[in-house]
């Protein structure tokens, strides 16, 4: 069980959830270097702040503390990270949350998102802007529920359904465009 | 090809969450029923599991030997046996002072409203809650839980309690001297709060954790005070004090432009 040792405390609280780290690091970033290093400074980090207190959903902490890390750490070395290709970033900024003036007007056919391959689902999830990418990943792959997803990125319920969607809708437009060009 | 319009967002997201098996049970039939009926329904729903199924197909990164080994050599944490760390320690070191010095990204979508619960009223509440804990702070005996004008001193403490914080830079030259930081809590979340000082003025400055878009300061007013509210870096910033609007103003433009060439 929990000793009161902080190594103790890493090894029950933050070894068991490292593959979920580096899971959204990887997709964080965009690739697995970059996330390594993240996730090295993100355990950093949770070691030091695991001192005290019950941590009752570990999970949910980690990634909240993996997600710092990565904007910390994204921001001093990869600085164009956050410049989402320019005019999504404005559209978004122009439509709000809940606009879909600019989100595509059909959704394509499921097969032709099943034709799909693995490269093409992988370039369209990196293409994707971090706001929309980031709940997508916890939803996808680490498998948060939406109050989870919530927790980890401070933001309403109501965003994160918002936002998962809208990530799910370019990534079918874009998996189905790219299987037709 | 038959269908022009798109589905109202409403059925989106319904659609989505009976995906993601987040519907109860009488609302999840509910949907069934009239997908039965609404074939365009069905075909976006469909959409959704295709694309989640392809989202399934992609490779999950495995955390090997070398990887687990450098993060127990990393954190101080005995490891099992001598895996081998990858880079050297003292990289690492340089890696850690640099956190003090984050970048701000030189870009701000201009902000707007319109979350589909409505930002306005959240925001309203986490303007006052910002504002009362400003207000206490001056009442209590010290303003702050960690008092050092050290960025390198407030931030890793900040770290250790709750394994987030902000930048902090030093902007004693333009007359605004760190006092410290604290821990608020603001919506049950505790959140990083520094706190600087201005001739006889606290400013206190709450970055809560938030989403990845960026917004331009926003002049606000809570309780009486002065506040500027704007996003980036992965915060919320709130900036509150009794100073007048633009000498506060100044602090946020001086704090911005200092987290930006924080990169040395």
């Amino acid at each position: 069980m929990t000793g009161d040792q902080p190594e103790d405390r890493f090894r029950e609280f933050v070894i068991p959830h490292l593959k979920d780290a580096l899971a959204f690091a990887r997709w964080l970033t965009g690739n697995r270097d970059d996330a390594e290093d993240v996730v090295q400074e993100a355990c950093l980090k949770a070691y030091a702040a695991i001192g005290r207190g019950a941590i009752l959903r570990p999970r949910p902490w980690l990634l909240a503390i993996v997600r710092n890390a990565a904007f910390t750490w994204m921001a001093k070395n990869r600085p164009k990270w956050l410049l989402t290709p320019g005019d999504e970033m404005d559209r978004l900024a122009e439509t709000g949350e809940a606009a879909s003036s600019d989100m595509p007007a059909q959704t394509p056919e499921a097969e032709l998102i099943r034709k799909a391959d693995a490269a093409a689902v992988r370039d369209a999830v990196t293409a994707l802007p971090v706001q929309l990418r980031e709940v997508l990943i916890l939803r996808e792959f680490n498998d948060l529920s939406y109050r989870e997803i919530a927790d980890v990125l401070a933001i309403p319920i109501g965003t994160v359904m918002s936002r998962l969607s809208r990530a799910r809708l370019l990534l079918a437009a874009s998996i189905a465009e790219d299987h037709h060009g | 090809m038959a269908e022009a319009r798109p589905l109202p967002e409403a059925d989106l997201l319904l659609l989505n969450a009976l995906a993601d098996g987040e519907l109860d049970a009488p609302t999840a039939a509910a949907l069934e029923r009239r997908m039965a009926d609404e074939p365009i329904l069905r075909k976006n729903y469909d959409a959704i599991v295709a694309t989640r199924e392809a989202l399934g197909r992609l490779e999950r990164p495995e955390i090997d030997a070398d990887f687990l080994g450098r993060i127990e050599s990393a954190v101080g944490v005995s490891g099992r046996g001598t895996a081998s760390v990858r880079r050297t320690s003292s990289r690492w070191r340089a890696d850690w002072r640099a956190l003090a010095a984050s970048v701000l990204v030189a870009i701000f979508a201009a902000g707007s409203g319109g979350y589909w619960l409505g930002t306005n009223i959240v925001s309203q509440d986490v303007a006052d809650l910002v504002a009362s804990s400003h207000r206490r702070s001056l009442l209590a005996a010290s303003p702050v839980d960690i008092a050092s004008s050290s960025r390198h001193t407030v931030k890793p403490w900040l770290d250790s309690r709750i394994g987030v914080s902000p930048p902090a830079p030093d902007l004693a030259a333009k007359g605004f001297v760190l006092v410290g930081g604290r821990v608020d809590v603001i919506r049950g979340h505790a959140v990083p709060t520094l706190v600087y000082r201005h001739n006889e003025h606290l400013i206190t400055m709450v970055a809560e954790p938030a989403g990845a878009e960026m917004s331009k300061p926003a002049d606000r007013e809570a309780d009486g005070y002065n506040m500027v509210n704007w996003r980036g870096n992965g915060f919320d910033y709130w900036a509150i004090s009794d100073l007048e609007r633009p000498e506060l103003d100044d602090f946020v433009a001086r704090y911005i432009a200092a987290s930006e060439t924080g990169k040395k």
